[in-house]
C-alpha cells in the first residue's frame, strides 16, 4: 500500500507536464483544426535555450520566461510558415508539414547543442522530502512543478473565461464563421491559439528537463503521452486535456512502479488505442454530429 | 430497335474494355524487364554501390506500401517502421529457431521465414487495421506514432527471445559456399591469393583473419581495409564499413545522441561466425539468381539480387492493385468517403485492405532489412525508420509507384552526399549527422507547401499542362 502511495505520488509532476503539453495540443486543435506533431519539437527546442539561459546566468525563473517567449515567437513562426500556407483540403499534407518540423527542430537542435543527453540543474532540491518520519517519493522541485503547473492552468482559464479576448479566442474556435461576422479577427485569434500554444509546450518542457535529460530526442515519448491525455479528453476540452494529462502521468508512474518503466509506452498505446474503440470522440467531447 | 443497338453497343463496349489478363501480362512485362536491368546493372558495379542498391531496393518494397496507404487511401501512418520491426524480427526468430516447417514438417529455408514474415505483417496490419479504419486524419498519424515509439520498446518487455535492447544476430541464409566463398573472391579478386576455392584451409584463414578486423572495428581502419587491394578481405572490410554507416544513418535519424552508444553494437554485431554461414543448406537463396555467379560471390550482391527479387514481386503486386478495381477504391474512399459509400463501397473495409497491403509489403522490407544488417534490434526499427519512409514518400510523389522509387534513392543518397561533401570540406560530425535530416525535414515541408505532389506528381502536372490538360496533383 505504501508502494501504491508512493507511485501515484511520484506520477503527479510528469502528469503534470504532460498536462502541459496536452493542453498545448488541445489549444492548437482550438484554433486550426490541427494536431501540431512538432510541439513536443518546439518545446524541446525552446528548453535547449533555457538550459543556455541558464548556464549562462544560473538564473532559473529567467530562463524560465526566455523560455516562453521563445515558445510564442516559435510558434508564431511555424504557424505563419508551414501551417498558414498549407492548403486547407490537403489534410494529409498539414499532417506530414507538423511531422517535417519535427524532424528539422530535432536535427537543427542536434546541430546547435549536439547529441548527447544534458542535464538541466534544477532549480531548488530533487530529493525526496522527509516529514513525519520516512522519505516521500516528492521534492521541493516537485511541489515547485505543481506550483507552476497550476499556475499556469488557473491563468489560462482566467483568460478563457474572463477576458474579452478569451471569449474571442472561444468564438473563433466553435464557429469562426459567425465570430468573423460578429467582428472578431479570426486569423489573430488562430496565431494567439498557435502562440499561445508554445508558450505552455515550453514551461512543460523546462518543468520536465531537470527530472529526465535533454537531447534532441528526449521528447518523443512525451508526444506519444501528450497526444494519449488530448485524444482521450476529446481534443477539444481544455479541462480534458489536463485532467487526462495527471492521469497518464500516474498510470505511468503506477505502470513503471510496478513493472517497468519501459512499458510505459506500450500501455500508453493500449489506452490510446482502447479509447479509441469505445470512445473516439473522447470523454470531455460533448458534439454528437459528424461532417459530411 | 434503338433500345436494342443500345443494348448491344453497350455489350460491345463492355467486351472492348481490356481483358484484365492484358494488364496483368503487360505489368509483368514491365517489372520482369526492370528487374532484369537492375541485375545487369547490380552484376557490373562496384559492390560497394551494390549495396547501395540493396538499401533502396529494401527502402522502396516498403514504400510501395506508403504509396498505397499515404497517397491512394489518404492515411497518414507512421506504424511501417513498427511493421518492418515486425518482419525482421519473425523472420530472425522463424530462422533461428525452426528447423522443420511446423505441422507440415517440411525443410526449413529462408522463403518460409519470409512467407511467415509477411503473414505476421498481415495479422499486426490487420489488428492495427481495424482500430485505424475508425479514425482519421490526425488520430491515426497518432496511434500509428504510439505504435512506432511502442513496438521496440516492447523487445525490452522480452529480453530472453528479442534480445532486449541489442537485439538480434541472425545467421543470414547465404547460397552454398557463402561467407567463405566471399572469403575466397575477395582474396582472388585482389591478386592475393590463388588457392583452389574450394580448400577448407583457405577459407578457414580467411574467416579467422576477418574476425580479427571485426574485433578492431574502427572507421579509420575501413578506409585503409578497402584502399589496400593486397589485403585480402578488402571486401569484407568495404562490406562492414556500410553496415555500420547505414546504421548509423538510421540512428542518427531516429535516436540523434541517445542510441550513439547502442549504435556501435550492431555494429559489432554483423560478426556472424562465419563457419555457420559457411554451413548452411544450399537452397536456401530466396531469389534463385546468384548462382550464375557463384564462382566470386560477393555479399554486397548477394543482398542487392535479393532485395531487388523481393521488390521485384511486391512491385508487381502493388502495380496490379493500384492501377485496377481496389486502387480506384481506395481513391473513391479517400476523396470522398461518402459519396464511395453511396455506390456501394465499404468505406472502412477499403481502409482495413490497405493497411494490411501495406503491413504485408513493410513486414517484407523488414525481413529484407534483417538479412541486410544481419541483425534486428529495437535501434534500427525505430521512430526513425517510420518518418524516413515518411519523408520519402512525400518527396518523391504521394501516389505513385515511381514516386516510391524515388523517395527510397533520396533516403540512401541524401546521407551519403552530405557525408561526401562534410569530407570534402571537414564539417563537424555534430553538424555532418544532422545535416540530412535537417534537410529531409526542410524538403518535406517545402513540397507540401509547394508541390503536394512530390517529384513524380510535379512532373506529371508539368506535362499535363504542356498538353493543354489539368490534373490534381495527388490524384
Amino acid at each position: 500500500m505504501t508502494n501504491f502511495i508512493d507511485f501515484l505520488l511520484g506520477g503527479f509532476s510528469s502528469g503534470a507536464v504532460i498536462a502541459l503539453m496536452a493542453l498545448a495540443l488541445v489549444m492548437v486543435w482550438r484554433s486550426t483544426r490541427m494536431v501540431n506533431f512538432a510541439q513536443v519539437g518546439q518545446a524541446m527546442f525552446t528548453t535547449y535555450i533555457a538550459l543556455t539561459v541558464q548556464q549562462s546566468t544560473g538564473n532559473w525563473l529567467l530562463a524560465l520566461a526566455v523560455a516562453m517567449v521563445a515558445g510564442l515567437i516559435l510558434g508564431i513562426v511555424v504557424f505563419f510558415l508551414v501551417i498558414r500556407p498549407v492548403k486547407n483540403s490537403d489534410t494529409t499534407g498539414a499532417i506530414i508539414a507538423t511531422f517535417g518540423v519535427l524532424i528539422a527542430l530535432q536535427a537543427g537542435a542536434g546541430m546547435i547543442w549536439g547529441g548527447d543527453p544534458e542535464g538541466f540543474i534544477p532549480p531548488v532540491s530533487n530529493a525526496g522530502l522527509e516529514f513525519a518520519g520516512r522519505i516521500w517519493p516528492v521534492s521541493l522541485y516537485d511541489i515547485l512543478v505543481w506550483v507552476v503547473t497550476a499556475a499556469l492552468v488557473i491563468g489560462l482559464t482566467l483568460l478563457f473565461t474572463k477576458t474579452s479576448l478569451g471569449l474571442s479566442m472561444r468564438a473563433s474556435a466553435f464557429n469562426p464563421e459567425v465570430a468573423r461576422l460578429s467582428g472578431v479577427r479570426v486569423n489573430r485569434m488562430l496565431i494567439t491559439g498557435w502562440a499561445i500554444a508554445g508558450a505552455t509546450g515550453a514551461v512543460g518542457g523546462v518543468l520536465i528537463a531537470p527530472v529526465s535529460t535533454i537531447s534532441p530526442n528526449s521528447f518523443d515519448i512525451l508526444l506519444v503521452f501528450a497526444f494519449t491525455a488530448a485524444v482521450i479528453g476529446g481534443l477539444d476540452s481544455l479541462i480534458g486535456a489536463v485532467t487526462f494529462g495527471i492521469g497518464t502521468g500516474l498510470v505511468i508512474s503506477l505502470v513503471s512502479g510496478y513493472t517497468d518503466a519501459s512499458n510505459a509506452p506500450v500501455v500508453a498505446l493500449a489506452l490510446l488505442a482502447l479509447n479509441l474503440l469505445l470512445k473516439p470522440d473522447g470523454v470531455f467531447s460533448h458534439h454528437g454530429s459528424r461532417s459530411v | 430497335m434503338s433500345l436494342l443497338t443500345d443494348v448491344k453497343n453497350m455489350s460491345n463496349a463492355q467486351k472492348l474494355r481490356t481483358f484484365p489478363g492484358n494488364r496483368i501480362v503487360w505489368h509483368a512485362v514491365i517489372v520482369g524487364v526492370v528487374w532484369l536491368l537492375l541485375l545487369l546493372l547490380n552484376n557490373n558495379i562496384d559492390p560497394l554501390y551494390s549495396s547501395y542498391l540493396a538499401l533502396v531496393a529494401m527502402y522502396a518494397t516498403a514504400m510501395f506500401g506508403m504509396t498505397i496507404l499515404v497517397g491512394l487511401s489518404g492515411q497518414v501512418s507512421l506504424g511501417n517502421g513498427a511493421l518492418m520491426a515486425v518482419g525482421g524480427y519473425v523472420f530472425a526468430l522463424t530462422s533461428m529457431n525452426w528447423q522443420t516447417v511446423p505441422i507440415f514438417g517440411w525443410e526449413w529455408n529462408a522463403v518460409w521465414s519470409m512467407v511467415f514474415a509477411g503473414l505476421g505483417g498481415i495479422l499486426i496490419g490487420g489488428i492495427v487495421g481495424g482500430l485505424a479504419a475508425r479514425l482519421k486524419g490526425p488520430y491515426l498519424a497518432g496511434l500509428t506514432l504510439g505504435l512506432a515509439v511502442g513496438v521496440p520498446a516492447i523487445t525490452n518487455r522480452f529480453p530472453e527471445l528479442l534480445g532486449g535492447e541489442n537485439g538480434l544476430m541472425l545467421t543470414v541464409p547465404y547460397p552454398a559456399g557463402g561467407y567463405a566463398a566471399s572469403e575466397i573472391a575477395a582474396g582472388t579478386e585482389s591478386g592475393a591469393e590463388t588457392s583452389d576455392p574450394n580448400s577448407d584451409a583457405g577459407s578457414d584463414t580467411g574467416a579467422a583473419a576477418g574476425e580479427d578486423q571485426y574485433a578492431e572495428l574502427d572507421l579509420s581502419e575501413f578506409d585503409q581495409g578497402v584502399d589496400a587491394s593486397s589485403d585480402p578481405n578488402a571486401t569484407l572490410a568495404t562490406e562492414d564499413l556500410l553496415t555500420e554507416g547505414d546504421l548509423l544513418t538510421l540512428d542518427d535519424f531516429s535516436n540523434g545522441g541517445d542510441l550513439g552508444l547502442e549504435s556501435a553494437d550492431p555494429a559489432v554485431e554483423p560478426s556472424v561466425d562465419p563457419s555457420v554461414d559457411a554451413g548452411l543448406d544450399p537452397g536456401l537463396n530466396p531469389s534463385g539468381i546468384t548462382d550464375s555467379f557463384d564462382t566470386g560471390f560477393i555479399i554486397e550482391r548477394w543482398q542487392a539480387s535479393m532485395a531487388i527479387a523481393v521488390a521485384r514481386l511486391v512491385a508487381f503486386a502493388a502495380l496490379n492493385l493500384i492501377r485496377g478495381r481496389q486502387g480506384r477504391v481506395w481513391k473513391a474512399v479517400r476523396d470522398d468517403p461518402i459519396a464511395a459509400a453511396v455506390v456501394g463501397i465499404s468505406p472502412s473495409g477499403s481502409k482495413v485492405s490497405a493497411f494490411v497491403v501495406s503491413s504485408l509489403f513493410a513486414a517484407l522490407a523488414g525481413a529484407v532489412f534483417a538479412q541486410i544488417l544481419s541483425f534486428v534490434g529495437p535501434g534500427a526499427f525505430g521512430l526513425g525508420l517510420s518518418l524516413s519512409l515518411l519523408v520519402g514518400i512525400v518527396l518523391g510523389g504521394r501516389s505513385s509507384l515511381l514516386g516510391a522509387i524515388l523517395g527510397a534513392l533520396i533516403i540512401v543518397w541524401l546521407p551519403e552526399l552530405v557525408n561526401g561533401l562534410s569530407g570534402e570540406r571537414g564539417w563537424p560530425d555534430q553538424i555532418t549527422n544532422n545535416a540530412p535530416n535537417l534537410l529531409y525535414g526542410l524538403l518535406v515541408v517545402a513540397v507540401v507547401l509547394a508541390a503536394p505532389g512530390g517529384i513524380t506528381g510535379t512532373v506529371r502536372s508539368w506535362i499535363d499542362r504542356s498538353r493543354g490538360k489539368s490534373r490534381s496533383p495527388l490524384s
